[in-house]
């Protein structure tokens, strides 16, 4: 009996240290990470705090939400533009997950105010108002794209500065009214409209992936650029074939530039397979694909490439953006931007200034590289292809007339079938110093890249050069 | 004779004036909570009301009651009330329904009779080993019962391990908990050797075999947890339960290998914000509710704890952590100390290893669910789907608390009954010599 109360007097000690372990744990974690977590985006009590929230601005600083008297929230009056940056903007009711008021509630509410603070505004009954954010996003610019979109149609475009990293438009459609979902019935939201398909789109990118093939294929040997490739239309390999686009008529012998300014899925089948999955990859995850992006400013979705290759077949469609490679929008943006900049990938930021209530500035967006993700040769190469392609290649109908234009189409086959139309996806930039802007454009089932894709992204370089400048 | 009454009375004052104080505090703090309820504007209603005055009246009369007819440890008695009483007003201030509260204090009526019972039984009847096959049998089929067929047992969300008879439901793994505890006592009381306790070990590793097959990890890591425990307290061997608690976590490396299930949850519990939206969605809005919550808690009624998915049950002291505080959670995780300290003094003062191994087991059995259900709450562990006892909804885990807390104060006043007698020779004695 001696030794049973001895071992439970050791076991009951064990409990007691377990307990106070946990208290401690407890009662330090809150007190350290408390206020993380409290203003965390996912913690809908946010949402509901007594302060007002600060207002959101554009670049020019045009209100795009602000607190009335009476508390409510107030979006751009003209609907076509509050609806064209909804999902950009977000809503009170946090169903845009990716919007600022949702992702930037803690600051708009200002909850890291001081105890002092808020008990003098609690004496001098004033409300307490939160701090303002500037986003780098032009109003005009997004409204105009939105508005120049084909109708009927989903899909994104985003277009931002290379040079900086600023990113100036998400269109993502459908879009809805923030107005429409404040209010508790839903009705009247299309369906996935809640979602920014520049930052949450994962397309499969066809075509366009090219860019980083080409990339891996100058890098890894440029004297490939005097290869001779030739495209019989199609091309049967061990354990599969593939087509070209244009299926009906041979490419015949082709240079590299010739094989990708006629987007020849042949060609850069073969590129990949005599590139080998190894070094493919590699390029592709210096563009960024397989990283956990850590923006800062918002969420975007990971790109993804192929990690493990069963076969030769997955390597060449990897090659020509199929299988199962996916990209966002606005990561398909900086890829191109990249081409543009040298071979340096800019990091992209949403936004431009945090001010206090009282007008102090507490953060300044700052442009930063991302990486260099080729060489700086190579990227010029590729700016040379990409301007040929749209001079005489597949996106003449991307061109911008005045300006130096790149561009690069795709059409990224979505069903195994082809029982559905393609997804028409474009990228390219502005070859021009004072007009530094990058576009990705993708839509859902347009068909080839070449026409809707190609004219919506040349409306929208010529609206960027007419609004930013 | 006249002596024996004189010591019986005095005793009995003692008692009473030990706990008084706490049970006069433990009624204030329940009317005054269950009143603020009561008066929160948007949910003018009679029940919170009818319950400020029920909880007091109900924990003065079970106290005063239980402390008549036998001599128990009234400290734990009402502290085990006080806990039954967290949950119902945590319970009524963040359920949108009135049902959820209204369920659980007809569970916790029930509960009361139900340690009645418990302190009746482990009173009144002996020769535990003697009992041990028959209990072994029933506690085995038991267990088993999920696995009949649908409508009585089935699969709910990756778990086997409700029953359904009609319109009652309940868990048999909970209310074998204070079962097998006292299985294992008998058997691992007077000198507990290898080979004889073998028997009642395999027991217990069939018991766990049967919840493995079930899926009810939470009650599986307890029973084995509080198997290993009573069995180094009996036996001192602590070589063995390392080698136990060994092949346990060798157990558990199979298992977070096999079950993509167990490494979900890991790899949840490593960084919840990973996944926020899906799989991390409880842990990251039961954090947010608590960070909500900080230090004084964001007021009865004026949080939003119902954005934690099982906001009642799994997730309750997470609700407390929002609506009361930190400071609040810390005192309600006293309160288990309290219990478990008291609970062991009960342990040490029993006369029969047997009696004193078995309220072993039921202390170590709470302080355990405790801290794991409160760790997986704040983040320190991967969660477990075990409840919070006494405070979490769920019958079964209530009524099966309330059982196993009235074997421990049953113990309680058989201690006290053989001080009695002890004062009582003492004073015979006295009476002799003199």
């Amino acid at each position: 009996m001696k030794e049973l109360r001895r071992n439970m007097r050791a076991i009951g000690t064990l409990l007691m240290v377990l307990f106070i372990c946990a208290g401690a744990w407890y009662g330090v974690t809150v007190y350290t990470q408390g206020d993380t977590w409290a203003s965390d985006v996912y913690n809908p009590r946010l949402a509901r705090s007594s302060s007002d929230r600060g207002d959101i601005t554009d670049r020019d600083g045009v209100v795009l939400a602000t607190t009335d008297d009476e508390g409510n929230r107030v979006y751009l009056e003209n609907t076509a533009a509050r609806r064209a940056l909804s999902q950009t903007v977000g809503d009170t009711a946090g169903m845009s997950g990716a919007g600022v008021e949702t992702f930037f509630s803690a600051t708009l509410l200002d909850l890291s105010t001081g105890l002092t603070d808020r008990l003098s505004e609690l004496f001098n009954d004033a409300r307490h108002v939160g701090s303002s954010v500037q986003i780098t996003v032009d109003a005009q610019l997004q409204t105009a794209i939105a508005a120049a979109f084909p109708s009927g149609y989903k899909g994104a475009v985003c277009v931002m500065n290379y040079k900086t990293g600023e990113i100036l438009a998400m269109v993502s459609l459908p879009n809805y009214d923030p107005y429409a979902v404040s209010s508790d019935s839903e009705e009247g939201v299309a369906d996935t409209a809640y979602l920014n398909r520049c930052l949450q789109g994962l397309y499969t990118p066809g075509s366009v992936f090219k860019i980083v093939t080409l990339a891996s294929a100058l890098d890894y040997d440029p004297s490939v650029v005097n290869q001779i490739f030739t495209c019989s239309g199609t091309w049967e390999y061990e354990g599969g074939s593939i087509v070209c686009m244009s299926g009906r008529t041979a490419h015949g012998n082709v240079t590299l530039e010739q094989a990708f300014t006629k987007s020849c899925n042949v060609t850069f089948g073969k590129l990949a397979y005599q590139l080998g999955a190894e070094r493919l990859r590699a390029t592709a995850e210096a563009f960024g694909f397989n990283e956990n992006f850590k923006f800062g400013d918002f969420v975007v979705y990971n790109s993804s490439f192929p990690g493990e290759m069963r076969n030769m077949n997955s390597l060449v469609w990897a090659g020509i953006g199929q299988g199962e490679v996916l990209v966002t929008p606005l990561h398909m943006a900086m890829i191109s931007g990249a081409v543009a900049n040298g071979g340096v990938m800019m990091q992209p930021y949403l936004v431009k200034n945090i001010t206090t209530s009282l007008g102090q500035t507490t953060r300044k967006g700052t442009s930063s590289a991302y990486r260099q993700v080729m060489s700086s040769s190579t990227a010029s190469t590729i700016a040379k292809y990409m301007y040929e392609t749209v001079k005489s290649g597949t996106a003449t109908k991307g061109a911008v007339p005045g300006y130096t234009v790149c561009g690069k189409t795709g059409s990224a086959e979505t069903s195994d079938d082809k029982t559905k139309a393609t997804n028409a996806w474009y990228t390219g930039f502005l070859f021009e110093n004072d007009h530094p802007y990058a576009v990705a454009v993708v839509i859902e089932e347009g068909g080839a890249g070449g026409n809707l894709a190609a004219e919506t992204a040349a409306k929208a370089l010529q609206y960027a050069i007419q609004y930013v400048g | 004779m006249r002596t024996q009454k004189k010591v019986e009375k005095m005793r009995r004052a003692l008692m009473r004036s030990n706990t008084r104080l706490l049970l006069t505090a433990v009624v204030i703090f329940q009317a005054l909570a269950m009143l603020l309820i009561a008066l929160k504007p948007e949910t003018a209603s009679l029940q919170p009301l009818i319950l400020a005055a029920a909880i007091p009246l109900t924990t003065i009369l079970v106290t005063n009651l239980m402390g008549k007819i036998w001599p128990v440890d009234r400290a734990i008695l009402i502290l085990v009330l006080l806990l039954a009483s967290v949950g119902l007003i945590a319970l009524s201030d963040v359920c949108r329904s009135e049902e959820t509260p209204r369920t659980q204090a007809i569970y916790a009526l029930v509960g009361v009779v139900a340690m009645f019972i418990g302190a009746g039984l482990i009173r009144g009847l002996s020769d535990w080993k003697k009992r041990a096959p028959f209990m072994m049998a029933l506690c085995a089929l038991a267990l088993l019962t999920p696995w009949l067929p649908a409508p009585i047992g089935g699969w709910y969300e990756g778990a086997r391990n409700w029953i359904h008879l009609g319109p009652i439901s309940g868990q048999p793994s909970e209310f074998m908990k204070p079962v097998l505890i006292v299985i294992l006592a008998a058997g691992f009381s007077n000198r507990a050797r290898f080979t004889r306790c073998l028997p009642y070990i395999a027991f217990a590793a069939l018991c766990c075999g049967i919840l493995l097959s079930e899926r009810d990890l939470g009650a599986l890591l307890l029973y084995f947890l509080t198997t290993v425990l009573m069995y180094y307290v009996a036996s001192s061997n602590g070589a063995l339960c390392a080698a136990g608690l060994g092949m346990g976590a060798g157990a558990a490396v199979i298992a977070y290998n096999a079950m993509p299930y167990v490494q979900d949850r890991v790899a949840i519990w490593k960084n919840p914000w990973s996944d926020p939206l899906d799989a991390g969605y409880q842990i990251v809005r039961a954090l947010a509710a608590i960070g909500s919550g900080g230090l004084f808690g964001m007021g009865l009624g004026l949080g939003m704890p119902r954005s934690v998915p099982l906001y009642h049950s799994d997730f309750i002291f997470t609700s407390i952590a929002e609506e009361f505080g930190l400071i609040f959670s810390i005192a309600l995780m006293a309160v288990y100390v309290l219990i478990i300290m008291r609970g062991l003094i009960v342990a040490m003062n029993a006369r029969t290893s047997f009696h004193s191994i078995t309220a072993f087991g039921l202390v170590a059995i709470l302080g355990l669910q405790a801290l794991l259900i409160i760790g997986g709450n704040t983040k320190l562990l991967p969660l477990t789907g075990v409840t919070l006892p006494l405070v979490s909804y769920g019958g079964s885990s209530l009524v099966s608390c309330f059982f196993s807390m009235g074997v421990l104060l049953g113990i309680s006043s058989m201690n006290a009954e053989d001080e009695a007698r002890d004062i009582e020779k003492i004073a015979l004695q006295e009476e002799v010599r003199l």
